[in-house]
């Protein structure tokens, strides 16, 4: 009986393994590269001491990155041979959840934690990407597998071998991201708040982890602080709403949605409420995991939704490693439910998921699609060498130059020489009519690539609308805006691009 | 002692645990969300706003007041088990069926105690039973004394105040004719007596028969709530509540406040208060040391819940405690919690209202942008779900909630009941299911559910899709999905109801059955 209940799991697993693989190999491993994954690209190109330095001065720490540039050793340097990195921890997380909800609660809520995981949009398009959250959310499962086997007295009676993977997880975690430390965070909170469910000395067993992890990584922190600019390579980011609180938790389930299928996940907010009465059944009593999973799940969002009043760092996919725990609670609120409503409730979650899965692949309103290829290949195409492409943000350079092939060189308003030392230089309303002549002094047209706002957008389109004739406005997608100006009128040349703009060049996406 | 397979069940609703510090959270963020909903966001329609804040004010009570009882559920004296004065023992009778009685009877001839005498007191003859002789002769057969009535008046309260009367003991434990007593009841309570400020000692109202059918179940698991925590937090205030069966109380504190209340259908909870008000103390002790029997159906449960109601709403419109000067502020505020519980009627009523009313008008109470209502709101809500999940150890159900809830339209009756000061009639409480299907009960509901689904195509016409109107439609069918416990209870088959078919008898919906006129139990 047992062994046919490991083969049937087995086989499920396969499945949701093979399902996940098969999306990637047929829609994510193929999408255009994304502004995150061309840096990913660009920094591992360097060597592994040279990108450890170009890490220091991101807002990130290195592991994954060095991972990727062996990976691209062996596998070569195209996108999806660097996605399928990410793809690999992806597919390892869909076992290590199930074995997490397993050990956590049971077969069941295991397996439908690992189903939610494999079909999630969410999961998917970070499972697909050239950056670390794979691989973030493979390790915060597999710690808090160890962490939960320390406070269920599983194995044996010193579970050393579960400490040995508790504090190997935790040292790895800390490299890959910076909000592993939220994970530590919330098994502190639940280790205070039930100390007596944990084996004897295991206090001093922590500290131990502790004081390994903060001696591990502070000549991290040291040498990042010597470098001391990664506040101006990142994109700028807002303090976070409510809004985005809640638009956090809707992407961690339906993925990335247009603004109205977002408005009509959220105004339906009250039903939550109906979940949880629903939960409330004789005897389901509460359990230390459930307590555990929730400070995981959500006192990790609240913490970063609270630091980001004093440094915006709300970012969801920063956040993705409360997703295993989310899944895990939602199976085991289910299984709370009266059998008929369970099931109805889990297979409403699945199909509402599959289906928001579907929109989030086909819909090129999809918010964090970024098609700097077809962008690229366009200005390739149309661009001559007597035109200037300039991009702005700076950093979208990184991934128009990965797929940019034409005859027209690229710059970037504000100027930015990359390979010159220092962070990139901030924005200046009084300084744009000098970039800008300096840009397009000699050149024909200017092919201004427009994404990524940084605060500035508006007031660099606005200086081109006022100053020069539009000839073509083109979204290749959601934030990725091409405009073509004309510079000089004094040329044959100038006047037969015009005319052939005048034509109405058609892209295949739509033209603003 | 009971070994029954559900002996579990008897304790688990004791067994009490709360941390301070979720009390103390979930009382934080009631009174965060109360002010955010009140002073963060634009008023839009100034009466409907006035109606939802009423609303939210009494949440915000119901909330702080909980926290308030059950901040410490330990507090019990210790009982001198050396102090053992004589008891007599009152079953009260009027016209249930003699195999019922007998079984009462019985069990409490049985009790293991030094000096009680067991009285039946019966009130079929008043009550026009027709059974009234059939329980003489069972007194006579049993050898206990009987003491039938001839003049009405008073009903239940009347009954026992006749026959104090005719009783001398110190002590009187009294028992509805279907409460069973443990044999160790007098051994486990009158100790308590040896202090001489306890008033009446107040023991759990356990239904024996919780698991016959759907409404027994929902009945029972909205009295674990009742019994375990909140009763037992009453104590720490000398505030419990005397519920009018399966307790003891102190004659000469009887005698003191003129005996039972006779004015009120909640003579028990008034005499509580009364005695209260005199400087005795109560005591909650928390044992199931008594059985008893639940309503079966749905109209048995109405009138039960309307005769409670209009008791506890009297509490608030008669003998309000706040000016009462007898009592302490705890015992004021502890009275005032469980008789607001009954104004919950009104309270739904709005909240029923605000969407249908955006439905059909568009006007709203407040003008809310973005998600701070959710994010305060919904911690607000499952904290306050777990505070109670936590204090009732688990045994608080969705349909506890919805028989509840549900109940709106019986406590809005017994509100209008009580401000009118409308004289009401003691309604017989059941000890056998009424067959039938009771969709009058549920007609509001119904109209309710109606209401919501034509008025979601009436906004969406008016104005399109719009997160208002998402909105709005969340609430209703939140509403909508409260209600179908007791939808759901009103339609037993659909409830896999399991009556037994002896004890099953058609009643007529309509009829009222009035003490002094027809029988009672």
């Amino acid at each position: 009986m047992e062994n046919s209940h490991e083969i049937k799991t087995t086989i499920y697993l396969a499945l949701m393994m093979l399902a996940s693989t098969l999306l990637s190999l047929c829609f994510f491993l193929h999408q255009s590269l994304r502004l995150d994954e061309a840096q990913s690209l660009w920094q591992t190109s360097r060597s592994a001491v040279g990108i450890i330095t170009l890490v220091s001065q991101d807002v990130h720490v290195p592991l994954y990155h060095e991972l990727l540039h062996a990976w691209r050793l062996f596998f070569g340097s195209s996108v999806p041979a660097a996605r399928l990195l990410s793809m690999l921890f992806y597919l390892l997380g869909i076992p290590a959840l199930y074995a997490l909800g397993r050990l956590a609660y049971d077969r069941q809520i295991g397996l439908y934690a690992a189903l939610l995981f494999s079909i999630s949009p969410f999961m998917n398009w970070y499972g697909n990407e050239v950056r670390m959250y794979s691989l973030f959310t493979l390790l915060v499962i597999c710690n808090q597998y160890c962490f939960v086997r320390l406070f269920k007295r599983m194995g044996d009676t010193h579970q050393g071998a579960t400490w040995v993977g508790y504090m190997a997880t935790a040292l790895v975690g800390i490299f890959v991201h910076y909000f592993f430390f939220l994970n530590l965070l919330a098994q502190a909170a639940f280790y205070f708040l039930h100390a007596d469910l944990f084996p004897a000395r295991a206090l001093r067993r922590f500290i131990i982890a502790a004081a390994l992890v903060t001696a591990a990584f502070l000549p991290w922190v040291w040498f990042v602080h010597l470098q001391g600019q990664a506040q101006n390579q990142t994109p700028l980011l807002s303090i976070p709403t409510t809004i985005n609180l809640f638009n956090t938790f809707a992407q961690f389930l339906f993925g990335f949605q247009s603004d109205a299928v977002n408005t009509f996940f959220l105004s339906l907010w009250p039903l939550t409420i109906i979940f949880a009465f629903l939960a409330l059944r004789r005897g389901r009593l509460h359990s230390p995991v459930t307590e555990y999973l929730l400070l995981s799940a959500f006192l990790s969002v609240l913490i970063a939704f609270a630091i980001s009043f004093i440094t915006p760092v709300f970012v969801s996919r920063y956040l993705i490693f409360t997703v295993p725990a989310l899944y895990l609670l939602l199976g085991n609120l289910f299984d709370s439910y009266a059998p008929q409503v369970g099931r109805f409730a889990r297979s409403f979650v699945v199909l509402v998921m599959l289906v928001t899965l579907g929109v989030e692949i086909v819909s090129a309103a999809t918010p964090v699609k970024e098609d700097y290829r077809d962008a690229a290949t366009f200005i390739a195409q149309n661009a001559t060498a007597q035109d200037v492409v300039a991009l702005s943000a700076p950093f979208t350079i990184y991934p128009i130059e990965y797929y940019y092939r034409g005859q027209a060189p690229i710059t970037t308003i504000p100027l930015w020489n990359r390979y010159a030392y220092g962070p990139i230089p901030p924005f200046s309303a009084e300084k744009l009519p000098a970039q800008v002549d300096s840009i397009t002094a000699d050149h024909q047209n200017v092919w201004l690539l427009l994404s990524y706002d940084q605060g500035y957008e508006q007031q660099v389109k606005a200086y081109f609308d006022t100053h020069y004739q539009r000839l073509l406005a083109i979204t290749f997608s959601h934030d990725l805006t091409l405009y073509v100006y004309k510079i000089r009128y004094d040329t044959v040349r100038s006047q037969a691009s015009a005319a052939v703009f005048a034509a109405c060049m058609l892209p295949p996406k739509s033209d603003a | 002692m009971n070994t029954t397979p559900h002996n579990e069940r008897r304790r688990d609703f004791l067994e009490v645990d709360v941390p301070k510090a979720l009390l103390c959270t979930t009382g934080a963020m009631s009174v965060l969300y109360f002010l955010v909903l009140t002073f963060l966001f634009r008023i839009g329609n100034p009466f409907l706003f006035a109606l939802l804040i009423a609303g939210e004010v009494y949440h915000v009570w119901q909330v702080l007041t909980f926290i308030y009882t059950t901040w410490d559920t330990s507090v019990l004296p210790t009982p001198r088990a050396t102090y053992t004065p004589p008891v007599d023992v009152f079953i009260t009778v009027a016209g249930e069926p003699v195999a019922l009685v007998e079984e009462t009877l019985t069990a409490a001839l049985s009790m293991r105690y030094p000096s009680f005498t067991v009285h039946i007191l019966n009130d079929g003859f008043v009550a026009k039973k027709e059974n009234w002789r059939d329980i003489e002769a069972l007194a006579a057969k049993t050898g206990v004394h009987c003491i039938t009535r001839t003049i009405a008046g008073g009903a239940k309260a009347g009954n026992i105040n006749n026959a104090m009367r005719l009783t001398r003991s110190p002590l009187v434990a009294i028992f509805d004719a279907d409460h069973v007593p443990h044999e160790d009841f007098l051994t486990k309570t009158v100790g308590y007596f040896a202090d001489p400020k306890v008033g009446f000692v107040q023991t759990p109202q356990f239904y024996k028969n919780y698991a016959t059918n759907y409404v027994t179940r929902g009945s029972w698991e909205q009295q674990e709530l009742f019994f375990g925590p909140i009763c037992r937090g009453k104590n720490r205030h000398h505030a419990a509540t005397m519920c009018g069966t399966n307790m003891l109380i102190s004659r000469r504190a009887i005698e003191e406040v003129g005996g039972m209340c006779t004015q009120s259908i909640a003579e028990d909870f008034i005499t509580g208060m009364f005695l209260h008000e005199r400087g005795y103390t109560s005591i909650y002790v928390p044992e199931v040391l008594a059985e008893g029997l639940a309503t079966e159906d749905l109209l048995t449960y109405s009138k039960q819940q309307f005769r409670w109601a209009r008791g506890a709403l009297d509490v608030i419109f008669r003998y309000n405690p706040l000016l009462r000067s007898g009592l302490s502020w705890p015992q004021k505020i502890e009275y005032l919690a469980s008789a607001s519980f009954y104004l919950s009627g009104i309270v739904v009523l709005f909240d029923l209202l605000l969407p249908l009313v955006f439905f059909y008008t568009g006007a709203v109470p407040v003008q809310i942008s973005g998600m701070l209502l959710a994010a305060v709101f919904l911690p607000y809500m499952f904290l306050t779900l777990y505070t109670i999940e936590r204090a009732s150890n688990f045994t608080f159900t969705f349909r506890s909630l919805g028989f509840s809830m549900g109940a709106w339209t019986i406590h809005l009756r017994a509100l209008i009941s009580a401000i009118t000061y409308k004289k009401a009639s003691f309604q017989i409480t059941q000890k056998s299911a009424v067959s039938g299907r009771f969709t009058e009960l549920v007609v509001p509901h119904l109209c309710y559910i109606a209401l919501g689904a034509v008025g979601f195509v009436v906004a969406l016409l008016r104005s399109g899709w719009s997160a208002s109107l998402l909105n709005n439609t969340a609430w209703v069918l939140i509403n909508t999905a409260i209600f179908v416990p007791f939808v759901v209870a009103a339609f037993p088959r659909g409830a896999h109801e399991t009556p037994e078919p002896r004890r099953k008898r058609r009643l007529p919906v309509s009829q009222e059955i009035r003490y002094g006129e027809l029988p009672r139990n």
